[in-house]
């Protein structure tokens, strides 16, 4: 079920605040961008509430972010409920020990990778993304946090594209998003 | 399908995440406002080389905040004149050898983000610093200036910028170009996300050659914004990386010797 919380007075000002950019990073995609939201201080707080609201005296010990813009609005989220921060990156950018999980692109494969020993078993964890497509990225994400036995709580994504069915592709995880863009 | 890539036989096994505190009561983690060298920088090489497969070492030794003249120095609390939270900051944060290549010590900072209350009081000790300095833009430098920047920002009601690598940031950007070992690299920033006059705090988990930083004050000055600080968690004082930044204040919480 959308739970994107149309009813809070503040999610149309975070919804104004998203720019769409047409036909990047190629022909036919209209990219949604979060970087204008980042720049009201109130959007950029209200967007941080709303998910601190949600999750706070939820018992989430973990928040693993998706580099790169996962990792802006992972931390603050992270903070104010009192869970660590875990960034899920790109190949090779992770020094140290990890465990990485491939994941299909549209045309190729793509790789996460999160630290070894960042999470332990039975923690609560919830996995952060700006946007939602086709759930390929929260789908890794989710996988490399099961495989060291955390339990995902729920995939939060301030933007999904309904379109591209991303909700359906996260084995069952419940998904909560402020707001969609069709 | 599934890459193991150097995982670890069982995923239960608990790897000490954490540096072993044993540095904690020797003479050169004592905190002092001042540089001083690392004399035992030689000891500490022998004991990674024994303690590479465990995949941590002891953490930084000089503790150190650095005042800017510009922004006035917060007060501390400690009577050796140090912040209390640094200690447990510098702690947090591992050291990896050999990272991205051979040679490198690779200053870590996830392990500073596994523990809710260091990061917290990194954070703390910045927003404690920076607010009231009327600092409307908190610029983030790709990839890990976007973990610490924004609660900076969001605590300070700035807006946070980031300062990304090329082809990331959609629609019209400005670009700096600037030096690395080998060859060069380029920063990009959004055209009309910063004015003229705005004042500005730049932010990354490291400062090193001073390089990336000096290009997001650049990209910043280009547009007619006050760079009022430059803010790091580590900084690398051999690459003198500070004295490239020439008049532009830079405050940090640890350095890394």
């Amino acid at each position: 079920m959308s739970a994107y919380g149309d009813e809070d007075p503040r999610i149309q000002g975070i919804k104004t605040k998203i720019r769409v950019v047409p036909n990047f990073p190629k022909p036919g995609i209209m990219f949604q961008d979060i970087t204008t939201l980042l720049l009201d201080p109130k959007a950029f707080k209200d967007t941080i509430d709303l998910f601190v609201e949600r999750y706070k005296g939820k018992n989430i010990s973990v928040v693993a972010g998706i580099e790169a813009r996962g990792f802006i609005f992972g931390p603050p989220i992270a903070l104010a409920i009192g869970a660590k921060f875990v960034p899920l990156r790109k190949p090779r950018k992770l020094p140290g020990e990890v465990i990485s999980e491939e994941y299909i692109l549209e045309y190729g494969r793509d790789c996460l990778e999160m630290h070894v020993g960042a999470v332990e078993p039975g923690e609560r964890a919830l996995v952060v993304d700006d946007l939602i497509a086709t759930g390929g990225t929260l789908c890794a994400a989710m996988n490399l946090l099961e495989r060291v036995g955390a339990e995902i709580v729920e995939c939060a994504c301030l933007i999904e594209l309904p379109e591209l069915q991303g909700r359906g592709r996260l084995n069952g995880k419940p998904l909560y998003v402020l707001v969609e863009y069709q | 399908m599934e890459i193991m890539h150097k995982a670890s036989s069982s995923l239960s096994c608990k790897i000490s995440f954490f540096p072993s505190p044993d540095n904690i009561d020797s003479p050169r983690t004592l905190a002092t406002p001042f540089r001083h060298s690392s004399a035992s920088s030689n000891s500490q090489q022998l004991q990674l080389q024994l303690n590479r497969s465990k995949n941590h070492r002891p953490a930084l030794s000089p503790l150190r905040c650095t005042a800017s003249d510009s922004v006035k120095p917060q007060e501390m609390a400690s009577k050796d004149g140090q912040d209390p939270r640094i200690q447990k900051i510098s702690s947090a944060i591992r050291v990896i050898p050999d990272f991205p290549k051979p040679g490198i010590m690779f200053q870590d900072i996830t392990t500073l983000l596994l523990d809710t209350k260091a990061f917290r009081d990194t954070i703390d000790l910045f927003v404690e610093r920076y607010k009231d300095k009327d600092i409307s833009v908190v610029a983030g430098i790709e990839a890990r200036g976007f973990i610490f920047g924004p609660p900076i920002a969001l605590a300070i009601g700035a807006k946070f910028v980031p300062m990304r690598k090329p082809n990331k940031l959609p629609g019209e950007v400005i670009s700096e170009e600037y030096s690395l070992e080998y060859g060069t690299d380029k920063m990009e920033m959004h055209v009309g996300a910063v004015e003229a006059g705005e004042r500005a705090l730049i932010i990354d988990d490291l400062i090193a050659t001073g390089g990336t930083l000096c290009a997001a004050i650049r990209l910043l000055e280009r547009v007619g914004v006050h760079v009022v600080e430059c803010a790091c968690v580590i900084e690398l004082p051999e690459l003198k990386g500070r004295e490239r930044l020439g008049d532009k204040p830079l405050f940090v919480l640890v350095n890394g010797a």
